[in-house]
């Protein structure tokens, strides 16, 4: 049973066949919708009915795997948290790849350099010496984890990066998420890894490639204000540098 | 697997169809009349040391029509610099007192305040 009236929206996709494509091209496609449709269930109605060889990436449909970022009229958003109805006055949704990342295929991004930067900054709890595991649990307090907590809702899901003009720029940056994530875990009271990660916050294509544009944290479906954890390294990178300069950090400069 | 990425390069023209960048640089063009006023007072300076002639003609440069409408224009810039950089505030100063953080709003108050007072400092002397 249908409340709504169903109607028609015009979706244009920016297509790329690397096996036919020299560059990317646009298809344009009529597509009935309702209220509740999303942009991921308006591809699964192209895939399925109008031109099966339309490739993108999804999985959870729910905004927690990250996997399906595009750029839905010149914005990086989630196909699955975007839906038809904010458009009608638009008249037409343009669909394309997430900006800044290189173009796999039609709407799926190559994000592997994303992930190798994450790998880069070592997200997960160092210690200096393990406890063994009879010994329980690493203990932190609701206070401790409040110092974080937001900068470890990230869902991987690139939009920041898409759009962060620095990283356009220059694909080096380690960008938003990974630098984010660098200092929430810095920031965890669990972690003694922070002398591991700082040379990668302190040099050019750390924190200090960031110039504060802000708008990764205007398009984090997540809230989790990458902005702020980077520009909040800079001080730590700053206090680094100041105490490794009179030898207090033991760290690699 | 035969593989063939498609590589985009930034176009110069990135900032100029979203809003939300085309703020970003005027924000960041801000520092430009902000450098030249900088510039301006050294060449004051400047002319301060080469004698009373030389400083009273940079004085009277100084009060024409078209040295108060780049007063006007370097007075905008720095104070959408100021703006913008007080929003910008509470992201970084993250005060925690014990259980309490400081709110944003009170960060960015305070730096107002502290606007204000210079400023009402600065302008009351230099009318005395």
């Amino acid at each position: 049973m249908t409340t709504m009236t169903e109607r028609n929206m015009k979706i244009r996709v920016t297509r790329y066949r690397p096996e036919q494509d020299d560059k990317p091209w646009d298809q344009e496609f009529e597509v009935p919708f309702n209220r509740d449709s999303s942009i991921l269930e308006i591809l699964g109605y192209i895939k399925d009915n109008l031109e099966p060889s339309l490739s993108y990436r999804w999985s959870c449909r729910m905004a927690i795997c990250g996997s399906c970022g595009f750029m839905i009229n010149g914005e990086p958003k989630l196909g699955c948290k975007t839906f038809i109805r904010d458009y009608v006055d638009a008249g037409e949704i343009h669909i394309a790849s997430l900006d800044n990342f290189p173009i796999e295929r039609d709407l799926v991004a190559d994000i592997s350099g994303f992930v190798e930067k994450l790998e880069t900054i070592k997200p997960y709890i160092i210690r200096e010496e393990e406890k063994p595991l009879e010994d329980g649990e690493y203990l932190q307090t609701p206070e401790e984890l409040e110092k974080f907590k937001q900068f470890s809702q990230c869902i991987n899901c690139g939009l920041c990066y898409a759009a962060c003009p620095q990283f356009g720029r220059n694909p080096e940056f380690l960008g938003p998420a990974a630098l984010a994530l660098a200092f929430r875990y810095n920031q965890d009271g669990r972690d003694e890894g922070n002398q591991e990660r700082m040379p990668f916050l302190n040099a050019e294509e750390g924190v200090w490639s960031c110039t504060f544009v802000g708008y990764c944290s205007e398009v984090c479906p997540k809230h989790v204000d990458p902005a702020a954890a980077i520009n909040q390294g800079k001080l730590a990178s700053n206090i680094d540098y100041g105490l490794n300069l009179v030898g207090l950090a033991g760290g690699k400069k | 697997m035969n593989r063939k990425p498609y590589i985009r390069k930034q176009s110069p023209t990135w900032w100029v169809n979203k809003p939300f960048y085309r703020f970003y640089m005027l924000r960041e063009a801000s520092s430009v009349p902000v450098f030249l006023y900088g510039l301006f007072l050294l060449w004051g300076l400047l002319s301060l040391s080469q004698g009373e002639a030389s400083f009273a003609a940079w004085m009277e440069m100084a009060g024409s029509p078209a040295s108060s409408i780049f007063h006007v224009i370097v007075l905008a810039a720095a104070l959408l610099h100021a703006y913008t950089w007080f929003q910008l505030t509470p992201k970084i100063v993250v005060l925690r007192l014990g259980k309490f953080r400081v709110p944003d709003q009170w960060v960015m108050a305070a730096h107002y305040l502290i606007f204000v007072i210079v400023s009402a400092v600065i302008i009351g002397s230099s009318i005395n």
